[in-house]
């Protein structure tokens, strides 16, 4: 038997939100430490790992592991039903083959409950090294946003390169180019809107915008998010979750071909 | 032909090892290609009223027309294709060739009565049956190869044992071709219907050897002894030893040598003078290329020698000829998009099957097996 409860239902939409768009079905694994997901999008270029911790939920539980085989467009259509103030429950039973979601109103006037198959899902689980990055950068959620979508308009990659003064972003394509640069700014009051750049060695490295623009979708889910990198090897962008998790995005980058191949 | 039946035993012990994918899926990969094999495809499929496309000359183009587009396609999808030429082949193959050229002349046969009888849908049939692969098209091939920018290779012997070396080596990705039999060479990869047409929207098939040798719990050795015994192209088989039998025999004894110990001799006649020993010798050590002799560059199209050759000589169409060029120059500028499994590797796989849902998987295992790709017949 698998249940769990979230107060704060919003919380569970917005997070559908950021992977639905990328992952059209994801295989959740629940143990007694909490909820996570683990999944490549198709073209095996970007990877979702989500984390929501069995504290955020009250009650959580959680008898025997389970992995639950989801087809995230059908979900996130059934949260869509759900109030933003509305307390969201999962329950799943040991046997069975669906997933039953219940939504209560605050005041507990109103509950609507929706069933929903499971599916059978194969997934290979990736080991992701730990990782020493050479730059770590935290920017305002809604800042990487617009940066993200306005660059777009000006081409296909971004080109994400990040010394001790700031961090820089480019594009270029047919009508032109355009650079985007942001200053380390940790001194402002308000901790939401700061920039800061953690740097061991400076790197730069190319990544497709279309994919930044399906991790952006998170933007609700943080004030804050913080970007990863070192040379050669996947961008990280991390979202927390409130107190209860995170949500993170690999990419692997583009590669300049060497002259040979 | 590859190995008889080998695709439906895949799909019925080990269906996990195929996994069907759309093509764009395969960016970034590098893939050998079993030249003969496609040529010998396109000499088939890429023809108007049932005659292969010719130049004003009369001189054969389909395969010209199959090597151009097809290799654009993937070239648009970000797939680098290597090409592989058949050497001369093994000795031990040429039982299965007088076999083929037996077939040839049967159907030259039937081809000449349809004609006097004047069935179209017949003479159409017979005369696909007598299509063959030149010399002249393999170095046509190689000719607008080397314009492209492609890099091909020329094996010594058999283009799959070639494909499946450089497998091995880390050249490429995987062997691209419908002959089962790359696998028992040792491709750790397999590709089907990657040379297809965009227009027969054929998902390609991904075989993984080492999710078949775990699905029939079989070593690579053992299973070299298993597509022996199935039917390849350098010996007979025993007769009257089905795929299912087959299995079932290498499974319990787990080499040729104990089958034939255990067998009822007086069931199944075994063939005399059966090389079974060379065969899996011919599989296992087959005579290719090294490493080191093979060297695989990706260059600059020559456009204007490629007009000339395609569009002065085959009399292709001088516009679409200069847009491919266009495609195969933006594929080799820019960067490429970098896989993530290329970074991060996989440590588990977790199935979330139930067991209420067996019944159907069985179903579209049974589905998978048919419709095999026949060749030389």
């Amino acid at each position: 038997m698998f249940e769990a409860r979230l107060a704060q239902g919003t919380l569970l939409k917005k997070v559908l939100e950021a992977i639905k768009d990328l992952l059209n079905e994801a295989t959740w694994d629940c143990n007694e430490n909490g909820m996570s997901l683990q999944a490549m999008d198709s073209s095996h270029v970007s990877l979702v790992s989500l984390t929501l911790n069995a504290e955020g939920f009250e009650p959580y539980r959680c008898d025997r592991n389970c992995s639950l085989g989801i087809n995230l467009a059908s979900m996130s259509k059934i949260f869509k039903c759900a109030s933003n103030e509305d307390s969201i429950t999962i329950k799943a039973g040991d046997e069975g083959d669906t997933i039953t979601y219940v939504f209560e109103s605050p005041n507990g006037d109103k509950v609507s409950d929706y069933e929903m198959k499971l599916m059978d899902i194969e997934t290979d689980h990736l080991g992701i090294p730990d990782t020493t990055y050479s730059c770590v950068v935290k920017l305002p959620a809604a800042e990487f946003q617009r940066i993200c979508r306005d660059l777009s308009q000006i081409g296909e990659s971004v080109t994400i390169c990040c010394t001790k003064d700031g961090v820089r972003f480019s594009a270029s394509g047919d009508l032109g180019s355009g650079n985007i640069k942001l200053a380390q700014n940790a001194n402002v009051d308000k901790e939401d809107e700061a920039v800061t750049i953690e740097m061991q060695e400076a790197c730069t490295l190319t990544f497709a915008l279309r994919y930044l623009n399906f991790f952006c979708k998170a933007t609700p889910l943080s004030p804050q998010v913080t970007l990863s990198m070192s040379n050669e090897v996947p961008l990280v962008v991390e979202y927390k979750i409130g107190e209860m998790g995170h949500v993170r995005y690999y990419l692997a980058p583009k590669i300049e071909d060497e002259a040979d191949s | 032909m590859g190995i008889q039946g080998l695709s439906k035993v895949i799909g019925d012990y080990a269906p996990s090892a195929v996994k069907e994918n759309e093509i764009k899926n395969f960016f970034g990969r590098k893939v050998a290609i079993d030249a003969s094999m496609c040529i010998y495809q396109f000499l088939i499929a890429v023809r108007q009223e049932g005659n292969m496309l010719t130049n004003a000359d009369g001189e054969t183009t389909s395969h010209l027309m199959g090597i151009f587009y097809r290799t654009l396609r993937m070239i648009d999808h970000g797939i680098k294709p290597v090409y592989v030429f058949d050497g001369k082949p093994p000795d031990m193959k040429s039982g299965e060739l007088s076999k083929r050229a037996g077939r040839r002349e049967e159907a030259q046969k039937a081809l000449e009565k349809a004609e006097e009888a004047g069935e179209a849908e017949n003479v159409e049939k017979f005369s696909k049956r007598l299509v063959k692969v030149t010399k002249e098209h393999n170095e046509e091939c190689k000719q607008l190869l080397g314009l492209m920018g492609i890099p091909f290779v020329e094996a010594p012997c058999e283009a799959e044992a070639q494909c499946a070396s450089l497998v091995k080596g880390g050249h490429v990705y995987a062997t691209g071709t419908e002959d089962m039999d790359a696998l028992t060479f040792g491709s750790t990869v397999l590709l089907r219907h990657l040379t297809f047409s965009e227009a027969r929207k054929m998902p390609i098939k991904e075989f993984s050897l080492e999710k078949v040798l775990a699905g029939l719990e079989l070593s690579y050795e053992e299973f070299i002894d298993l597509c022996i015994l199935l039917g390849c192209d350098y010996c007979d088989s025993i007769r009257g030893i089905g795929p299912k039998r087959a299995v079932d025999l290498i499974k319990q004894h787990r080499s040729i040598e104990a089958v034939l110990k255990n067998i009822d001799t007086k069931k199944y006649t075994i063939p005399e003078d059966w090389p079974f020993e060379q065969a899996r010798e011919l599989f296992k050590q087959p005579d290719v290329l090294k490493d080191s002799e093979v060297e695989l560059k990706w260059t600059e199209p020559k456009e204007e020698e490629l007009i000339k050759f395609m569009v002065e000589e085959k009399g292709f169409n001088e516009d679409r000829i200069r847009n491919g060029c266009k495609k195969l120059q933006k594929a080799r500028h820019g960067s490429t998009q970098g896989r993530l499994d290329s970074f991060f590797k996989v440590t588990s796989t977790t199935s979330t099957k139930r067991k209420s849902t067996e019944g159907t998987k069985g179903g579209a295992t049974k589905k998978k097996a048919k419709g095999g790709f026949k060749r030389g017949r």
